[in-house]
């Protein structure tokens, strides 16, 4: 026994790599695929904890909801608002939408819908303007666990004039009076005796007690089968008033981890993923790479504004001056090329370009290091012959950079931004937290020392109020509500903020739009990086899906989904 | 040593360890020939292949292959090290404790041990997180900004991870102390601190060893699966385990990215763990060759 | 015997009840609330829905209340809501729970179906080249990190050869047993594989420990046979530690199996604990907890019973 095991070990060790490298290399042709084709898979990374179209809001859940309920307004894919329950949207224009006055002497405005005639719930009960008036009263109950009441607060009144047609009353006219994107009718019939508890009713309604029940749906597909963390089964609608979606079945499926994703898609598991709440873009680019015919990956740049917001309350920071050059020092170009393939671009403000209010003659902060060395010096941060840059005091100019751990695409971009200010003579530390601890304490709490990597996802057009006004700024005295979390405090920007929601003059709006750009991209109150894209994974044989880039999602539009001739 | 040389697994889990300890604690003079550090990336190089400047390649944001997996080494060594040894301390002390003095003694331990084996580990690690030393922004805690990530896993590991050796220990106690020759001890009049440490300690060294030793492997492997749920050591330090994990999304374009650090891994942990089986043999000298 | 276990019983539920006292203040000392979370992702929310809602959720109370009133209401056995999957705590755990049972069962019954005989084969040849070789498959099998291991498992039987699938436990619209059956193959496979290593080792290294014993000489001497003495003694012996390890592990394994339950998309009490304590999902979280720690004090328990069952030298008090 003297020696041989040794041999052995090693041979077996090198059998044993080889193999791996073997394993791992391995492509071989996938199984079947597309093996019935009246039935469509897709793969999401996360299960929705709610089916209650009202409590809470979470992308998971309106990507499946929306196959089989719809709202009665909507943005589409060219970021237009559009109607869907509703017969045609009202506007002032078309007398559909009056100007009153409303009840603390500012400008109101009543606006009417109506119902589609043939909108029926899976059970054949048809939807009415009971329904909207029950939705109503669960939306602005305050023990009906609904997170977001702005919009029903804003309802002073509903006039009921037939069981199609009601006008509801506003207490202000902003822009987008017509926009009742959120208000997710429920049915009174059916969910009326859960709601005889309002503090139950989020555990007691059926869309939680019995989520298959066929008369919460009216779209195009209803569900039929939960497994709570594993999928969503739907089937066609009978009830459904458009026209008939392609396929008999949809399965929505829920795997969290990306590669598992991945080998779900090659071996036939799902047929796609979804763009919406799917693969992050640079494991799409990666298993683009790879060139397989059978999928397409499309790439939608959206609304998902990647950015650092700065602590203004960190002295260091809050020298406007400190935060130009922080981005001009940051080659953002080359980067975001460079990761993203050109699938997303830097982000010069808040407001995606693709959204008609975007100026595309903001400031711009091109990589210049020379700029921003001069930027510094101009701030009294001078190099030190150690290479690190310090103030008449002698204190060291230093930038913490937290985001979520285990994000691969930040964590990339932290370690960029790292490199590229430490050459400014900064010192950088890098510093993440789970998701919770993150946006629960560190964020929300304004606890990040200075800069804090995420995202806000929005809608076309949206006022940015929770995220610059001065007041939303997260505070124990507000109980932590409104996302300025940066402790951004301008009058001007208040004054545009509150000027652009009640401006109804387009053109006029364009230019506060504009101004508000300029002064954000002047200010730097968030270090802009890029607008993420959803990359969407297509089976080559289905068509019709086109994604929005916003936050509604593409399953509003799957009786567009079919199967390519 | 002659005769762990008697034990060919062992030597060869030996070398391959020093071999990686040498060759990580060489990190900083590889970076100082190539002229670059492990931290320096560059995005204009991608997943390069293998070349005179980049010995083993580049990963997915152009840092070197090679100076990362050298210095992941020394971290997922030393936290793997340091981890072990605060547990089996731990262990040892408990286990022994409990098994020999027995009664409500003994109860408290075990019932303290069964709490920490059934604390969640992964929870706790978050709450540990969120607690953060280095919030008060002195200059000084600069440097510890990094470091303590490491410290938070090798404290929290080590805590709770010494309840495996605690309990072996106690059974084994159990089964010691019982026999003749400890029996004869106490009648001799030694007191319980001496029975534990000379009579009870040297019996009870073996089973510690195992577990020991399998649990440096384990705090390893343990590593790596808290990089694979973003729990692990965190960017920029590179550990095997978040290489490894970084590597799966490219999985199948580049395999050789997960390739390398997964094979550090199971290489060392097998060193490890052979080291260990060599080293029960020694120090039990009743385990002859027939 | 009665009144040790009587006794043992009751320090366990003491430690049931210290347990759920640090896990509800674990989780309370963890940053953001659940409506604060609610708040951090929706930008319209105005302090007064932030208020209204915590109210709603009683996270507005202080923490004692707030334990005291899950106490009293879980001893009389209303486990409350699940705010994650709005159900019943109850019903919430079930399918998980069947799940984790399901694939802890079958990889632990095919790990030691393989380690205990392997186990002995390489102790009554140790230090033999056959006894080298085990152990280098048993220390393999432990070296390999479970997530990759699973990945690797996935790439080669699910998408290269398409024999098994990828992931889930069933089939979408139910399926029968062949069905679930070849769901479980793949997780069960790698959890099994490090299961396999320890037990082989532990079976190991007690069986040589054991067959060292001067009384298995005496056996020897005595005229009984190799087989008997192995068999009848030398393994009885043998399996008191390796029986502790197993009854120990019951606990650990629940919500140890969560990386495996993640690569496989696998519905189970890790998955289940993990993201309850994450989504600040108070009571299914504190459900699944005590659920985990119940297991493992009952495991040690079991442990004990079996000690004294197995080794007739050990007598209690």
């Amino acid at each position: 026994m003297h020696g041989s095991p040794a041999c052995i070990n090693i041979a077996g060790m090198r059998r044993l790599l080889f193999s791996l490298i073997a394993l791992l290399g391995l492509v071989l042709d996938g199984p079947e695929l597309r093996a019935d084709p009246s039935q469509l898979v897709i793969g999401i990374s996360q299960f929705p904890s709610t089916f209650n179209p009202l409590i809470d809001s979470m992308a998971a859940r309106e990507y499946i909801l929306d196959m089989a309920r719809r709202p009665f307004t909507t943005y589409d894919k060219d970021w237009a608002l559009v109607c869907m329950l509703c017969t045609s949207l009202p506007t002032l224009g078309n007398g559909q939408a009056v100007a009153e006055p409303g009840p603390d002497g500012r400008r109101g405005v009543a606006v009417t819908y109506s119902i589609q005639p043939q909108a029926r719930w899976g059970d054949g009960v048809p939807v009415t303007t009971k329904d909207v008036l029950f939705t109503w009263e669960v939306g602005r109950h305050p023990q009906s666990g609904v997170a977001d009441g702005e919009l029903f607060r804003r309802i002073v009144a509903i006039d009921v004039k037939d069981a199609k047609t009601f006008t509801m009353h506003f207490d202000r006219l902003t822009y987008d009076y017509n926009a009742i994107n959120d208000f997710a009718l429920l049915p009174e019939h059916l969910e009326r005796a859960a709601f005889a508890n309002p503090a139950e009713y989020r555990n007691k309604s059926l869309y939680e007690a019995d989520t298959t029940n066929p008369g919460l749906y009216f779209g195009p597909y209803r569900i039929t089968e939960v497994a709570r963390g594993q999928y969503v089964v739907l089937e066609r609608n009978p009830s459904w008033y458009g026209r008939p979606p392609a396929f008999a079945r949809i399965v929505v499926k829920a795997i969290e981890a990306t590669p598992a994703l991945e080998a779900n898609l090659l071996s036939g598991g799902i047929d796609m993923v979804a763009g919406e709440v799917g693969m992050p873009v640079d494991a799409a680019l990666a298993f683009e790479r790879r060139g397989r015919p059978e999928w397409v990956v499309l790439y939608k740049p959206g609304l998902v504004y990647e950015h650092m917001t700065v602590n203004l309350d960190n002295p260091m920071l809050a020298d406007r001056r400190v935060r130009q050059a922080l981005l001009y020092g940051l080659d953002r170009e080359s980067m975001v090329r460079q990761l993203f393939r050109g699938k997303q671009a830097v982000a010069n403000s808040l407001v995606n370009p693709l959204d008609w209010c975007a100026d595309p003659t903001v400031r711009t902060y091109p990589f210049d290091p020379a700029k921003a060395a001069q930027l510094l010096d101009d701030a009294g941060w001078r190099l030190g012959s150690d290479g690190h840059r310090r103030n008449a005091q002698g204190q060291a100019l230093w930038v913490e950079l937290m985001s979520t751990a285990g994000n691969r695409t930040r964590e990339i971009m932290e370690l960029v931004a790292q490199q590229a200010w430490k050459r400014l003579g900064l010192t950088v530390t890098l510093h993440n937290q789970p998701a919770r601890t993150f946006f629960g304490d560190s964020v929300l709490k304004h606890a990040f020392p200075s800069l804090a990597l995420f995202a806000w996802m929005s809608a076309p057009e949206n006022v940015p109020r929770a995220e610059l006004h001065s007041t939303m700024v997260p505070s124990k005295a507000n109980n932590f509500a409104g996302e300025n979390v940066g402790g951004y405090r301008n009058p001007r920007m208040d004054a545009l903020l509150d000027a652009i929601e009640v401006e109804l003059d387009r053109d006029k709006r364009r230019l506060l739009w504009a101004e508000l750009q300029a002064l954000y991209a002047e200010d730097l109150p968030d270090l802009p990086l890029t607008f993420r894209a959803d990359p969407f994974i297509l089976p080559v044989w289905l068509k019709g899906v086109e994604p929005t880039g916003h936050q509604y999602p593409t399953t509003l539009w799957i009786e567009d989904w079919h199967v390519a001739k | 040593m002659k005769r762990l040389a008697a034990h060919p697994p062992a030597v060869f889990g030996l070398a391959l360890l020093l071999l990686l300890a040498v060759a990580a604690a060489a990190a900083g003079m590889a970076e100082g020939w190539l002229g670059f550090d492990a931290e320096w990336l560059d995005l204009s190089a991608q997943m390069a292949p293998p070349s005179a400047l980049h010995p083993l390649g580049t990963d997915e944001v152009g840092r070197d292959l090679l100076l990362r997996l050298l210095r992941g080494g020394q971290i997922s060594l030393a936290v793997g090290l340091v981890t072990a040894l605060v547990a089996a301390f731990l262990g040892t002390l408990i286990g022994l404790t409990a098994g020999y003095l027995g009664g409500p003694i003994d109860a408290l331990l075990m019932r303290l041990t069964d709490g920490v084996i059934a604390l969640p580990l992964l929870p706790l690690l978050i709450v540990l997180g969120a607690v953060d030393p280095t919030r008060l922004d002195l200059p000084a805690e600069l440097f510890r900004s990094e470091l303590a990530g490491l410290v938070r896993i090798v404290v929290i590991i080590g805590l709770v991870g010494w309840t495996t050796v605690a309990r072996l220990v106690r059974a084994a106690t159990l089964t010691v102390k019982v026999q003749d020759f400890v029996r004869a001890a106490e009648a001799l009049g030694a007191g319980p601190a001496r029975i534990m440490a000379v009579h009870i300690l040297p019996n009870v060294v073996s089973p510690m060893i195992v577990a020991t030793t399998l649990s440096v492997g384990n705090i390893i492997l343990l590593e790596s699966a808290l990089s694979f749920l973003g729990l692990g050591v965190q960017p920029p330090l590179p550990s095997w385990g978040n290489m490894l994990s970084a590597a799966l999304e490219q999985m199948y374009s580049d395999p050789a990215l997960a390739i390398w650090p997964g094979t550090l891994i199971f290489l060392t942990v097998l060193s490890f763990n052979l080291v260990g089986d060599g080293l029960q043999e020694l120090i039990d000298p009743r385990s002859g060759k027939d | 015997m009665t009144r040790h276990l009587a006794g043992r019983f009751l320090q366990a539920l003491l430690v049931m009840l210290v347990m759920s006292f640090l896990v509800y203040g674990l989780i309370g000392l963890m940053p953001g609330d659940p409506v604060e979370l609610m708040a951090a992702g929706s930008p319209k929310m105005t302090p007064d829905d932030v208020a209204r809602l915590k109210a709603l959720y009683g996270v507005d109370r202080p923490l004692l209340e707030r334990y005291w009133h899950w106490l009293s209401s879980a001893a009389s056995g209303d486990l409350g809501y699940s705010r994650l999957t709005s159900q019943t705590v109850t019903a919430a755990l079930a399918h998980p729970l069947s799940n984790t049972v399901a694939l802890m069962a079958t990889s632990l019954a095919v790990a030691l179906l393989a380690a205990f005989p392997v186990g002995v084969i390489a102790a009554l040849r140790q230090g033999r080249p056959l006894d080298h070789g085990l152990n280098l498959v048993a220390f393999a099998a432990i070296s390999l990190p479970v997530f990759w291991l699973g990945l690797v498992l996935i790439i080669l039987f699910a998408v290269g050869l398409a024999w098994l699938p990828a992931s889930g436990v069933a089939t979408v619209g139910g399926g029968g047993l062949v069905d679930r059956l070849r769901h479980l193959i793949l997780p069960v496979a790698a959890l099994a594989v490090a299961s396999f290593g320890h037990y082989m080792r532990y079976m190991r290294a007690a069986m040589i420990g054991a067959l060292r014993q001067d009384w298995i000489r005496t056996a020897r001497a005595k005229g009984l046979s190799w087989a008997q003495v192995v068999l009848r003694h030398a393994l009885r012996n043998a399996l008191i530690p390796v029986v502790t390890i197993l009854a120990l592990d019951v606990g650990t394994l629940f919500s140890g199996v969560l990386v495996t339950e993640t690569v496989f998309a696998y519905p189970g009490m890790g998955k289940l604990i993990y993201d309850a304590v994450m989504g600040n999902d108070y009571n299914l979280a504190l459900a699944g907890l005590m659920l985990a720690t119940g297991l493992t004090l009952a495991g040690s328990l079991l442990a004990d019973l079996l000690y004294g069952l197995l080794d007739p030298r050990i007598r209690f008090r």
